[in-house]
C-alpha cells in the first residue's frame, strides 16, 4: 500500500495532489500560498489532504515537490547578497552582455542589472588556455584575500566562481571552492563548470550567479520543509522537480536550485505528455493558460521538446533578449503574456491589443469588484456567458458583471467606437490569435508539424480558449483532462528522478575513436547517474540516454543528435555521420552538404522509472460532484452564431463515461469551464477526459 | 471551417496585422532552416517583407537588419518597372542583386515573387540574404570600381512559371568563392518564397481576403496616421546638421537639412562630400533606408513596419554625393558610411524632438583577423566590438551596445578556440562615456595577444578616432575609438601584422551624453561612481560633485 504526494507552489495557490496506488485513486486540494514562508501552506496542506483521506503522514513514500520560489526571487530580485570571483581582465563581463539590442528601433532599450554587482565581483589571477592547458596558475592567496574582502566589507552569503574555460578543465574553480570551503566553511559557493559546463562565458557565468543568488534561500526553505516534514512522521523520500521535467532528491537539489526554475510549468507539460501517451496520442501541443500567462509546450513522440535555454525577468515586455539567461536543460516552453488577468488597451496603433499587462490577483479583473478597473480577459469572458457570474471558482467567488461591462465599454469600446459585445469578442479573438501565432512561430523553427497532433488544453484560462485556438493552428483534436486547475500539481507525480548535463568540447568527427567517445562520456555518465544511484534507484532501473551537439566544421548552426541506446562505442562512432544527417534534414530540409563534421557539445542523461498513476485512474474530490449532469442553462456567445446563444451548462463532476456532448455547451468544473462550440462534438472517455474532435 | 471577411475595425485589423507580420516570421524562420551559410543563420543579415500588387510595402519579418526596412519598396519600384504585372505568371520569380536596385552592394540578394489568385497578382513575397560570397575581391572596401566588387546579377526571372533558369546558376557558381554555401542560400530563398506564397494564399482565404489590397491600405494608413500625429508634435522648421567622418585619406562631410513642416518630414543630404574611388560609396537606396530607419526610431519605433510609417518621410541626395553613388563607384563597404547618416539626422533634429533623438553611440569595431592557429589550421574571421550607446533625454545609454547596426561580439571563449589568439582583458572603460543628466554607455577596452606562433594579420576599418560620439544638449562627447599595438598608436583604417607575442588594444568609445552633467541625479552618479562606471575625479571634473569614500555619501 503505497501514496504519493505532488505539492505544487503557485503565486496565489498551493496545489496537492496524493495518489494511491493501490486505489489508483488521486484526490486533491487547493490553498493560498503563503509567500513569507511557503513551506508553512506546504505543510498545512499535506496535513490537511492526508488527514481528510484518513491517512498518516508515514504512509507516504514520497513527497514530489515544485515551486516558483526560485523564479520569483529572481524576479523581484530578492535573493541573496552574492559576491563573485573571476578571471582576472574579465570582472566586466556580466555588465557587457552580448552586446547585441534585442529592439533595433527603441533608442531606450535597456537591459536586466545583474544579480551580482560590479563591485561585488573580484578578480584573481589564474589562466587557461582554451584547450585547458594553465597559462596561468591559480593564485591561492589572491584568492583568500579577495573572498576575505567579499564577506567582511561586503557581508556576502553565497559565491559564484566563475573562470574561463573551466568547462574544459575545472581545475582551478575546483581548487578556489577547496579552499573556501576550507576556509569559509559558511559560504555557499557555486563553480560555473559544475552549474553547466558549456562555452560562452556570459551565459555561463549568468547562469552561475543566479545559482549563487538564490541559494541560501533555497537551502533556508529545503531545510524548514524537510525539519517540518520530518516533524509530522514523514519517512519517506522528499523529491524537487527541476526545470527539465525530472526530480532530484532535496538533498542534490540544493546545490543547483537554479534547476528548479519553472518547475510548475515543466511539470504541467510532463502531465500532458502522460496523457498524450495514455491516450496513444504521442504528438502535442501542450497548452496552460492562468492568470497571467500563457505556457505551450510540444510533445514529440511521447516527450516534451527540451531547450538548453530559458530567459528570467525580461525587462521589456515579452521581448526575446530582454532577460537574464540561464544556460539550464529545460522544457522547451513558450510563454506568451495572456491569460485571466490580462489587460486589454489600445495600443500605439489605435487598435486593441491584450496584455502583457496583466491587472493580477490584486486588484484583478474588473469584475472581482476588488477595485480594478480595467478591463481584462476574464471581464470578457464574464460579458461573453463563458464564465458564469456565480459559478467562479465553484461558486467560491461572485463575479460582478456590470462592472466587467463597464470596465470593457470605458476602457476599449467608447473609445474605438465598438459596440459592447463586438469589443468583449473581439478581446477574446485576439488572445486566441496571439497563443496560435506563438504556437505557430515556435513550431516552424523546430521544425514541427503540428497539423496532426492533438491539444492537451488546462490551467483556469485554457479550457475557455482552447476550441478557438485548436481551429485557428487547425488541429484536429483536443483534449481537456479532469483538474484544469492542478495539472502540475498531478505532473510531480509522474516525474521520473532524472539528472541531465551537456559539456561543451569541440572535437572533429575525423579526430574522433571509440576510445575518445567513451572517455568523453564516462565522466558524464558517472555524474549524472550518481545522483540517481544516491537516491537508491537500482542500477539497472536507471536509463542513460546520450546526445551530441554536431555541425558541419565552421557553421555556427548545432543540430542535437540523439545516440541510440548502445555500449557498442565503435558501432555509435561509425554511425555519426548517418545520424548526424537525419536530425540535420528534419530541421533543414534542403541542407545536407558534403562537408566535415565536428563535435561541439556531449550531453547525458540519467531518468529513473517513471512512476505510473496505473491504468484506470479515478480523480476525486476535484470538487463537488453534483447531483445532475446539468446544472443550468446561460447565454454565451459564439462567433459562428453571431450572437448570444443560449446553452447548457453541465457539471463535469457528475459526467459518466460515453457521454456525448454537442455544443454549443459549457462544461464547469471548479477552476475552469470547457466552452464547446456550436458545431463541435466532445465526447467523455473513460477516464473522465473531454476529448473534441474538430471537423477539418 | 467556415470562410469568414473580418471586418476592418480596431478588431479584425489588429488580428490580421499580427498575423501578418507573424506570418513574414514565419518565411524567415523557413529562409533560417533552408540556408546553408552561418552568415544568415548566425547573424540573421537577411529580411522577408510582403507587399502588395502595387508593391507597397505591408509587412516585414520583426527579425531584420536596420537597413532592410527602407530598401525593399524602392526594389519593387525596378521590379515592376522591369516586370510590369502582365509580363509576370504564376511561378516565376525576379532575382538582383545589382546595387542600386537592392540594397546598396552585391552581397546582398534580393529574391521576389508573385503572389496570384483568380489569375491576378494579389501581392508580392520579397526576401533578402547576404551572401557569403559574391567573388570580386572579397568583403572590405579595398576596390576601386564596383567591377572589382564581384558579379552583378540585373533584375532577371530566376523561375520562369515554375522552370529554373539553371545557366543563371552556373553563372554564379562559376564566379564565387564557396558556390555549394552561395547556390545553397539562393535555393533557401527560393524556397522561403514559395512557402511565403502558399501561406499568403491560406491567410486570404481564412479571412476572406480576394486580395492583400483593401488590407494595406488600413494597415499603412493607421501607421501612417500615427506616424504624422508624432511629426505633428515635433517642433516645425529647417534644421541642418554637419558632420565630419574618418575617410580612407581624408575626412569626408556629410550634411543634411531636415525640413519638418506640418505633418510631413523632407530630409536633404545636399551640401555632403563626393564619391571616393573605395568601396564605401553609398547608393540611394541605403541613403534612403538608413534615414527612414532613423526616422522610424523617433516616430514609429513602437510599431510594425510597412510603407506608411514612412510615407511622410522624403530623402533627397544630389547625385554623385557619397550619400547617392553613381555606378562605376564601388560600394562594398558601404555601410561604413551610410551607418553615420542616423547621427547625422538625429543631431539635426535634437531641437524638433528633443525628447526622441539619441546622442551619437559609439558604433561598432569591424575587424577582420586573418592568420594560422598554433595547430597551423588557417582561419579567416570577422571580431565585432561594440562603443557605449548614446544617451536619450533622461535614459542613459546601455553601456558597450551597438548601434545603428547590431552584430554581436564573439564570446571569449569561442574566439579563443576559433583563432588560438589569447584575449588578455575586456573591461569597461571607466569615465568613458559622455557625462551628461543622461550619461552615454561605456565603451570598453579588449586587448589581444598573438599566442598563436604564427604573424596574424589584421585589417580594420574603425571610425570615430578623429571624431568622437557627440553629446547633446551640453552632454559631453563620449571618448574616442583608439586602435594600438604594443601601446603604440596605429592607423585605424588598413592592415596591420601582429608578430607572435605582439598585443593588440582597442579602446571602444563611450556614448555621448545627454543633457547638462550639473543637472544629474546625486544618487545616480554615486551609483556610478560605486560600481565604478565614473572615478571620483571625473565626478568631480564633469558633474561638480564629491563623492566621499562612504558610499553613496555626496556633498558639493
Amino acid at each position: 500500500m503505497t501514496y504519493r504526494i505532488g505539492v505544487d507552489i503557485g503565486g496565489t495557490f498551493t496545489d496537492f495532489a496524493l495518489f494511491d496506488e493501490a486505489g489508483g485513486r488521486l484526490s486533491v486540494h487547493k490553498q493560498l500560498t503563503t509567500p513569507d514562508d511557503p513551506s508553512r501552506a506546504v505543510l498545512d496542506g499535506i496535513g490537511t489532504l492526508i488527514g481528510s483521506a484518513g491517512l498518516r503522514l508515514d504512509a507516504v513514500e514520497a513527497v514530489s515537490h515544485g515551486t516558483t520560489l526560485v523564479t520569483n526571487a529572481l524576479i523581484e530580485r530578492k535573493g541573496a547578497r552574492a559576491g563573485m570571483l573571476v578571471t582576472a581582465g574579465f570582472r566586466d563581463v556580466l555588465d557587457m552582455g552580448l552586446e547585441r539590442r534585442y529592439d533595433v528601433f527603441d533608442l531606450r532599450l535597456a537591459f536586466p542589472d545583474p544579480l551580482i554587482a560590479r563591485r561585488l565581483r573580484r578578480e584573481v589571477k589564474e589562466r587557461l588556455r582554451h584547450d585547458g592547458t594553465v597559462i596561468e596558475p591559480l593564485d591561492l592567496n589572491g584568492t583568500r584575500t579577495a573572498v576575505t574582502e567579499l564577506i567582511e566589507r561586503e557581508r556576502i552569503e553565497a559565491l559564484a566562481i566563475c573562470f574561463l574555460h573551466s568547462f574544459t578543465n575545472p581545475a582551478h574553480e575546483d581548487a578556489a571552492r577547496r579552499l573556501v570551503e576550507a576556509e569559509f566553511p559558511a559560504l555557499l559557493v557555486s563553480t560555473s563548470a559544475d552549474i553547466f559546463p558549456n562555452a560562452r562565458e556570459f551565459e555561463r557565468w549568468t547562469t552561475t550567479t543566479m545559482n549563487a543568488y538564490v541559494q541560501p534561500m533555497a537551502e533556508r526553505y529545503l531545510a524548514r520543509l524537510e525539519s517540518g516534514l520530518g516533524a509530522s512522521g514523514f519517512r519517506g523520500r522528499l523529491y524537487i522537480m527541476t526545470s527539465s521535467g525530472g526530480t532530484l532528491e532535496a538533498s542534490a537539489a540544493r546545490h543547483y536550485p537554479v534547476r528548479m526554475l519553472e518547475s510548475g510549468p515543466a511539470a504541467g507539460a510532463l502531465m500532458s505528455a502522460h496523457h498524450g501517451r495514455t491516450l496513444g496520442l504521442a504528438q502535442l501541443l501542450s497548452f496552460d493558460m492562468g492568470g497571467t500567462t500563457a505556457k505551450g509546450a510540444l510533445v514529440r513522440n511521447g516527450a516534451p521538446l527540451k531547450a538548453y535555454e530559458l530567459e528570467v525577468g525580461r525587462v521589456h515586455e515579452f521581448k526575446r533578449g530582454s532577460g537574464l539567461p540561464a544556460r539550464i536543460p529545460v522544457i522547451d516552453m513558450i510563454e506568451i503574456g495572456a491569460g485571466g488577468g490580462s489587460i486589454a488597451e489600445i495600443d500605439s496603433r489605435g487598435l486593441i491589443r491584450v496584455g502583457p499587462r496583466s491587472a493580477g490577483a490584486r486588484p484583478g479583473p474588473a469584475c472581482y469588484a476588488l477595485g480594478g478597473t480595467a478591463a481584462t480577459l476574464t471581464d470578457a469572458n464574464l460579458v461573453l456567458g463563458y464564465l458564469g457570474a456565480g459559478s467562479f471558482l465553484g461558486g467560491a467567488m461572485a463575479l460582478d458583471l456590470p462592472a466587467a461591462e463597464r470596465a470593457i465599454a470605458e476602457s476599449v469600446a467608447t473609445p474605438l467606437g465598438l459596440d459592447l459585445l463586438r469589443a468583449a469578442s473581439g478581446i477574446h479573438a485576439i488572445v486566441n490569435e496571439d497563443v496560435a501565432r506563438a504556437f505557430r512561430i515556435h513550431a516552424s523553427e523546430r521544425g514541427f508539424d503540428y497539423r496532426q497532433c492533438s491539444m492537451v488544453a488546462f490551467g483556469g484560462s485554457g479550457p475557455l480558449h482552447a476550441l478557438g485556438i485548436a481551429k485557428k493552428l487547425k488541429v484536429p483534436r483536443v483534449v481537456f483532462p479532469m483538474g484544469a486547475g492542478v495539472m502540475s500539481a498531478f505532473g510531480l507525480l509522474v516525474s521520473p528522478l532524472g539528472f541531465e548535463t551537456a559539456r561543451t568540447k569541440r572535437i572533429a568527427l575525423s579526430d574522433l575513436s571509440p576510445t575518445i567517445m567513451a572517455e568523453n562520456f564516462a565522466p558524464l555518465i558517472a555524474q549524472t547517474r550518481g545522483f540517481l544511484e544516491r537516491a537508491e534507484v537500482p542500477s539497472d532501473r536507471i536509463a542513460i540516454h546520450l546526445k551530441l551537439d554536431m555541425r558541419y566544421v565552421g557553421q555556427g548552426y548545432e543540430i542535437e543528435v540523439p545516440l541510440p541506446r548502445s555500449d557498442d562505442w565503435a558501432a555509435l562512432t561509425v554511425a555519426l555521420p548517418a545520424l548526424f544527417r537525419t536530425e540535420y534534414a528534419k530541421t533543414f530540409p534542403l541542407g545536407v552538404l558534403d562537408e566535415p563534421l565536428e563535435i561541439l557539445g556531449w550531453k547525458a542523461e540519467a531518468v529513473g522509472p517513471e512512476p505510473s498513476l496505473g491504468e484506470r485512474l479515478k480523480i476525486e474530490a476535484v470538487g463537488r460532484a453534483g447531483t445532475a449532469t446539468l446544472k443550468g442553462r446561460r447565454r454565451a456567445y459564439f462567433a459562428e452564431a453571431g450572437d448570444y446563444v443560449d446553452c447548457p451548462v453541465y457539471d463535469r463532476y457528475a459526467l459518466k463515461p460515453g457521454e456525448t456532448i454537442a455544443g454549443p455547451a459549457l462544461v464547469e468544473e471548479r477552476e475552469s469551464t470547457v466552452v464547446i462550440g456550436p458545431h463541435d462534438l466532445v465526447q467523455v472517455d473513460a477516464a473522465l477526459n473531454l476529448i473534441a474532435e474538430l471537423k477539418g | 471551417m467556415a470562410k469568414s471577411t473580418e471586418t476592418l475595425d480596431a478588431i479584425g485589423l489588429a488580428i490580421m496585422w499580427d498575423r501578418l507580420v507573424a506570418l513574414t516570421d514565419e518565411i524567415v524562420s523557413t529562409l533560417v532552416r533552408t540556408s546553408f551559410s552561418t552568415i544568415v543563420r548566425e547573424s540573421y543579415d537577411l529580411t522577408v517583407v510582403v507587399v502588395d500588387a502595387q508593391g507597397r510595402l505591408m509587412a516585414q519579418g520583426s527579425i531584420s537588419a536596420p537597413p532592410f526596412i527602407g530598401t525593399a519598396p524602392l526594389t519593387m519600384k525596378h521590379v515592376l518597372k522591369r516586370f510590369p504585372p502582365e509580363t509576370l505568371a504564376p511561378g516565376d520569380v525576379i532575382i538582383t542583386n545589382d546595387p542600386w536596385q537592392g540594397t546598396g552592394h552585391l552581397f546582398d540578394v534580393n529574391v521576389v515573387r508573385p503572389v496570384f489568385r483568380k489569375g491576378r497578382i494579389a501581392g508580392f513575397t520579397l526576401s533578402i540574404t547576404h551572401l557569403p560570397d559574391i567573388g570580386g575581391v572579397g568583403f572590405g572596401a579595398s576596390a576601386a570600381e564596383i567591377y572589382h566588387e564581384g558579379l552583378r546579377i540585373p533584375l532577371r526571372k530566376i523561375v520562369s512559371a515554375g522552370v529554373l533558369d539553371e545557366s543563371l546558376l552556373d553563372l554564379i557558381r562559376a564566379n564565387v568563392r564557396v558556390p555549394e554555401q552561395v547556390i545553397g542560400d539562393v535555393m533557401a530563398n527560393l524556397t522561403a518564397n514559395e512557402v511565403g506564397g502558399r501561406m499568403l494564399t491560406e491567410f486570404m482565404d481564412e479571412y476572406g481576403q480576394d486580395d492583400l489590397g483593401t488590407l494595406s491600405a488600413a494597415i499603412r494608413g493607421q501607421a501612417e496616421r500615427v506616424t504624422r500625429e508624432r511629426i505633428r508634435a515635433m517642433r516645425p522648421g529647417r534644421y541642418t546638421n554637419r558632420i565630419e567622418i574618418e575617410g580612407i585619406d581624408a575626412p569626408i562631410t556629410l550634411a543634411c537639412a531636415v525640413e519638418i513642416a506640418g505633418d510631413g518630414v523632407t530630409i536633404d543630404f545636399t551640401g555632403t562630400g563626393a564619391c571616393v574611388p573605395r568601396g564605401i560609396n553609398v547608393p540611394y537606396c541605403y541613403t534612403n533606408a538608413m534615414s527612414l530607419y532613423s526616422m522610424k526610431c523617433l516616430t514609429s519605433w513602437d510599431l510594425p513596419n510597412n510603407e506608411g510609417a514612412t510615407a511622410p518621410i522624403k530623402v533627397i541626395a544630389p547625385e554623385g554625393c557619397i550619400l547617392n553613388a553613381q555606378p562605376p563607384f564601388p560600394t562594398g563597404g558601404r555601410h561604413s558610411t551610410g551607418h553615420f547618416v542616423s547621427p547625422l539626422v538625429f543631431g539635426a533634429m535634437k531641437d524638433a524632438a528633443p525628447d526622441l533623438v539619441q546622442s551619437d553611440t559609439g558604433m561598432i569595431d569591424i575587424l577582420n583577423f586573418r592568420g594560422m592557429r598554433r595547430d597551423g589550421g588557417e582561419f579567416s574571421t570577422m571580431w565585432f566590438s561594440a562603443g557605449g550607446f548614446g544617451a536619450v533625454n533622461g535614459h542613459d545609454g546601455p553601456n558597450v551596445t551597438p548601434g545603428p547596426s547590431n552584430m554581436a561580439v564573439v564570446p571569449v571563449e569561442i574566439w579563443e578556440d576559433v583563432t588560438g589568439t589569447l584575449i588578455e582583458r575586456k573591461t569597461l572603460l571607466a569615465d568613458s562615456a559622455g557625462a551628461g543628466e543622461a550619461r552615454g554607455g561605456l565603451g570598453q577596452e579588449v586587448v589581444f595577444r598573438n599566442d598563436t606562433g604564427h604573424p596574424l594579420t589584421v585589417f580594420s576599418m574603425a571610425n570615430r578616432t578623429e571624431f568622437p560620439p557627440l553629446g547633446f544638449h551640453e552632454g559631453r562627447d563620449g571618448a574616442r575609438r583608439a586602435h594600438m599595438i604594443n601601446g603604440g598608436p596605429i592607423h585605424p583604417k588598413g592592415q596591420n601584422v601582429l608578430a607572435p607575442g605582439d598585443r593588440l588594444t582597442l579602446r571602444q568609445p563611450g556614448g555621448g551624453g545627454f543633457g547638462d552633467p550639473k543637472r544629474r541625479k546625486r544618487d545616480k552618479i554615486a551609483r556610478d561612481v560605486a560600481e565604478g562606471f565614473v572615478s571620483r575625479e571625473a565626478a568631480l571634473r564633469d558633474y561638480s560633485v564629491v563623492i566621499a569614500d562612504d558610499l553613496g555619501e555626496a556633498a558639493e
